[in-house]
């Protein structure tokens, strides 16, 4: 008997006779938890919510949901009969029917499920209240998005698949409904798996996140960890939020390099000294002091809202960003002298 | 997508299966020998024969082009006066087959004939006969298969027009293209596949065309199949016949997709569609347009219609010899009977291969809609072959009573033929709008918890009601129309309009010919108007 609600094991995921992630073992420890498939385009996510789903088969491995396994090399049950719901990215409304039509089709009557799942609550959170008497060709790739959603919120699925599911949402419109959707499925214990390759989106509605990457699930683990503790160089250039430069271990809690000097804080793994690595710098690492005596010009500044971003090269001509918050003080142009605060002390050091 | 060998994909095979055989029944003949008939031909007619069909071809194909585009383009995107009535009047053509329009063209421009008599009324006795132009041979013949066959390009060209988004006519616009620059370089491109379709069609019928150019006496590869079976009894060499006529649409076929490359000619307009506001023209131009889609309904429709109601009033005796109710219930009863089939049965084998997506069934369905290219004449001998084959050689020696009298001379085994004549028209008209629902919309479907008889009866069936409705009328022209295959495989005494028609017209009693030919227009042209509202509303509009 599986301790999880949902699992995969060992599974490799293909279509139409093409590997496209190997050896695949993730799992939804709980009925409720929301875990997200974070990577880049084209890299299987999407063939991977298919083949939950019933759409594609497997060769390897095995899916199990609720003890039940529902795909093996042996093991087909018909996508009819899992109780998963899919929420396409591409608009996949019946185009015959309205959008209110569309959505009550999702209500089964003799659902196994137990979740007291309000039609109208959905519609109202997901605003489209308005659109409800139209025709799929009459409404926008963000409205059909959102519909399509709400007919596989109403269908009380055992679980959710989201496969982009807010991409054609309008930016403004996009963080509320994540937050509505995080309650939402929270309120109604919705397992949910979604498919992103926005790592913001996956960050909040995941309390898991896997990334794929070259084939196969580099990291699955919380999003706290999956942002700090990166496992791999190719996590960390997924990711894009740091940079590595060069390091040597002088000590059980400290480094040196040749632009920064020295550096302390705890290792996240042992490495013996002298040993030469690859330091992970985040934006959040170094802190900004105008008093220090350490300097680096400023080639960028990117402004994010609550804070800038600066891009400042050392003198071994290497780019490192630096967050500060949008009410210090004084802000530097490009070409500025840019002080940062010393000793150097990181709260987790991650070398690869 | 899910493979599977379930029901659907059984029966699909099984439909399949059935409209193949007589197919290849007509490809293994082509290995047979000959009588020396070939011979015969070979040295006398054969070149003929070709290079009849070849010019016959070439200039239907060059005129339904002219008329069947310039026409579409004109009520698609203009406005002028009775524009809307020609948007579906110019579908009315339909109702003619080339014979008829045959029988017309003799009859009004013949030596006395119906243009005679009206400049005699008008401006009294007076030798006409040698300035009145005569339509007849190889120029009526391709005006007559050009006019009643032009509907196919302009009822798809028009289709293709309405769903092409305004945004590439408003590029146009920006960077400068006057309206025929923006027709030429981007409207009729993005419309090449629907005109390819549209004259892939008029070339099939034109090459398998029987009854006008029998009636005109243009010696084709089609009549030549026919004499040679009628005349030496030698179905072998009339399928080799056939088999050079289909290696000709095939090329056209290769050539188109040769010339295409990789261009691509659909665009998944996701949002951003913009209904096409349509010009209204300046008086000129309004009336030259009107002008131009006023002749062409006038030439299609109105002529045959007002010669074969002339001579019915001029000759009424011969409406009342005939015994049209029954000629009546025998032309719906085949039209009922093989539509329905035609219908029912290529749903169900298009639904097979969506769900089961299988390369055998996918081979087997490109080889069973290849019917259509094979004329008539052609099937209805390959059938009889058939029977009488499986009849000698299986039932006989089984010691069963024979099956000849279910399937030769019986509705029955017409309807069969019908079945695979007309598949591929069916098969493929219905395929075309299921290329219109998204494979999502299926996976969607199976998520909610449907199964897929569920599916194909609560989501396809609904949405694809215009579609069918729309194959339900173009088979039902066809088969009213059809003349070989009835000609050949009806039961004794068991007449429709076409083949009274025929008959008359083939004992040189044109004015009889006319009441039947009046009749098949009629009913033909009320199912054009009833259904042609769903035509228009398929197209969106």
């Amino acid at each position: 008997m599986s301790k999880n609600f949902f699992e995969i094991n060992n599974v490799t995921f293909s279509i139409g006779g093409k590997n496209k992630v190997n050896d695949v073992n993730i799992s939804i420890a709980n009925e409720g938890d929301v875990i997200c498939i974070l990577g880049p385009s084209g890299i299987g996510k999407t063939t991977m919510l298919r083949t939950i789903a019933g759409l594609e088969k497997i060769n390897k491995g095995e899916i199990i949901l609720k003890d039940k396994v529902i795909s093996s090399s042996k093991i087909h049950i018909e996508p009819e009969k899992r109780n998963i719901a899919l929420s396409f990215q591409e608009n996949s409304l019946f185009p015959h029917y309205t959008v209110d039509k569309n959505i009550h089709l999702g209500i089964k009557k003799n659902s196994p499920s137990n979740k007291n799942i309000n039609a109208k609550e959905i519609i109202k959170i997901l605003n489209i209240e308005s659109i409800l008497n139209k025709y799929p060709h009459q409404i926008s790739a963000g409205e059909a998005q959102r519909a399509s959603l709400a007919r596989s919120l109403i269908a009380q699925p055992d679980l959710l698949l989201l496969d982009e599911p807010l991409s054609n949402v309008d930016q403004s419109f996009k963080e509320d409904i994540q937050v509505s959707l995080k309650q939402l499925l929270n309120k109604n214990k919705i397992s949910t798996i979604v498919v992103t390759h926005d790592s913001y989106e996956a960050f909040y509605l995941g309390s898991k996140c896997a990334l794929v990457l070259n084939n196969e699930v580099k990291q699955f683990d919380d999003p706290y960890n999956v942002y700090h503790f990166p496992n791999s160089v190719e996590v960390v250039n997924f990711l894009n939020r740091g940079i590595l430069i060069p390091a040597k271990v002088t000590g059980g809690d400290s480094l040196e390099n040749d632009d920064l000097g020295l550096i302390k804080g705890n290792f996240i793994k042992h490495y013996p000294t002298g040993s030469k690595v690859q330091l992970l710098l985040q934006p959040e690492d170094l802190e900004h002091d105008d008093d220090s005596n350490l300097k680096l010009e400023v080639v960028d500044r990117k402004f994010r809202g609550t804070n800038f971003i600066y891009t400042l090269k050392t003198p071994s001509n290497r780019l490192i960003p630096v967050a500060v918050h949008t009410h210090h003080w004084e802000q530097h142009e490009v070409n500025d002298k840019f002080g940062i605060k010393r000793p150097i002390q990181l709260e987790h050091i991650v070398c690869f | 997508m899910i493979r599977n060998l379930n029901f659907w994909f059984f029966s699909s095979f099984i439909i399949s299966l059935v409209v193949i055989i007589p197919i290849v029944t007509v490809f293994s003949s082509f290995f047979e020998n000959t009588s020396n008939y070939f011979e015969i031909l070979k040295n006398t007619f054969l070149f003929e024969y070709t290079f009849n069909s070849f010019v016959l071809l070439i200039s239907v194909l060059m005129l339904t082009f002219i008329i069947g585009t310039s026409s579409a383009y004109l009520v698609s995107f203009y406005k002028f006066p009775l524009s809307n009535f020609f948007k579906w009047a110019l579908i009315l053509s339909f109702a003619v087959p080339p014979y008829i329009y045959a029988y017309s063209l003799t009859a009004f421009f013949e030596n006395y004939g119906t243009a005679y008599t009206i400049l005699k009324n008008l401006f009294g006795e007076g030798n006409y006969n040698q300035h009145i132009p005569k339509f007849d041979g190889m120029f009526g013949s391709i005006l007559s298969i050009s006019f009643s066959l032009f509907g196919y390009v302009y009822i798809l060209t028009r289709a293709s027009f309405l769903y092409q988004s305004q945004n590439f006519i408003d590029l146009g616009k920006n960077l400068g293209f006057s309206n025929f620059r923006s027709f030429y370089s981007i409207v009729l491109p993005g419309a090449r596949p629907a005109i390819v379709a549209g004259l892939s069609l008029v070339a099939m019928e034109t090459l398998a065309e029987f009854g006008a150019v029998d009636f005109f006496s243009i010696n084709t590869l089609t009549t030549g199949i026919y004499n040679s079976w009628i005349a030496f009894d030698d179905l072998a060499f009339a399928n080799q016949l056939s088999f050079f006529l289909l290696l000709f649409i095939f090329a056209l076929f290769v050539l188109e997709n040769l010339s295409r490359k990789k261009a691509k000619y659909h665009f998944n307009s996701r949002g951003g569609f913009k209904q096409k506001e349509k010009i209204r023209l300046t008086k000129s131009k309004s009336f030259l347009a009107f002008g131009f889609c006023f002749f062409i309904f006038f030439m299609s429709f109105l002529f045959p219609l007002c010669q074969m109601f002339y001579w019915t009033i001029k000759f009424p005796e011969n409406l009342f010899d005939l015994n049209i109710f029954d000629l009546f219930l025998n032309t719906v009863y085949l039209v009922v009977l093989s539509s329905f089939a035609l219908i029912v049965f290529s749903l169900i084998s298009n639904y097979g291969n969506r769900v089961s997506n299988n390369k055998v069934l996918n081979l087997m369905s490109t080889l069973s809609i290849s019917g259509y290219a094979i004329p008539g004449v052609i099937l209805a001998i390959a059938f009889i072959t058939f029977v009488v084959w499986i009849d000698e050689s299986m039932i006989k020696n089984m010691g069963l009573l024979s099956i000849k009298k279910i399937f030769i001379g019986s509705i029955f085994g017409l309807v069969i033929v019908y079945f695979v004549r007309f598949y591929s028209l069916a098969f493929n008209g219905i395929k075309s709008g299921y290329e219109k629902i998204n494979i999502y919309v299926d996976e969607s479907a199976y998520l909610l918890g449907y199964s897929k008889r569920k599916t194909f009866m609560n989501i396809h069936v609904p949405f694809l009601r215009n579609s069918l409705l729309f194959v339900g009328i173009l088979v039902s022209l066809e088969i009213i129309r059809e003349l070989p295959i009835a000609l050949i495989l009806r039961p004794f005494n068991f007449e429709t309009f076409a083949t009274t028609a025929y008959i008359s017209a083939s004992e040189d009693l044109l004015e009889a010919a006319a009441v039947p030919s009046l009749f098949l227009i009629l009913i033909a042209t009320i199912f054009i108007m009833i259904t042609s509202k769903y035509i228009l509303r398929d197209t969106n509009e």
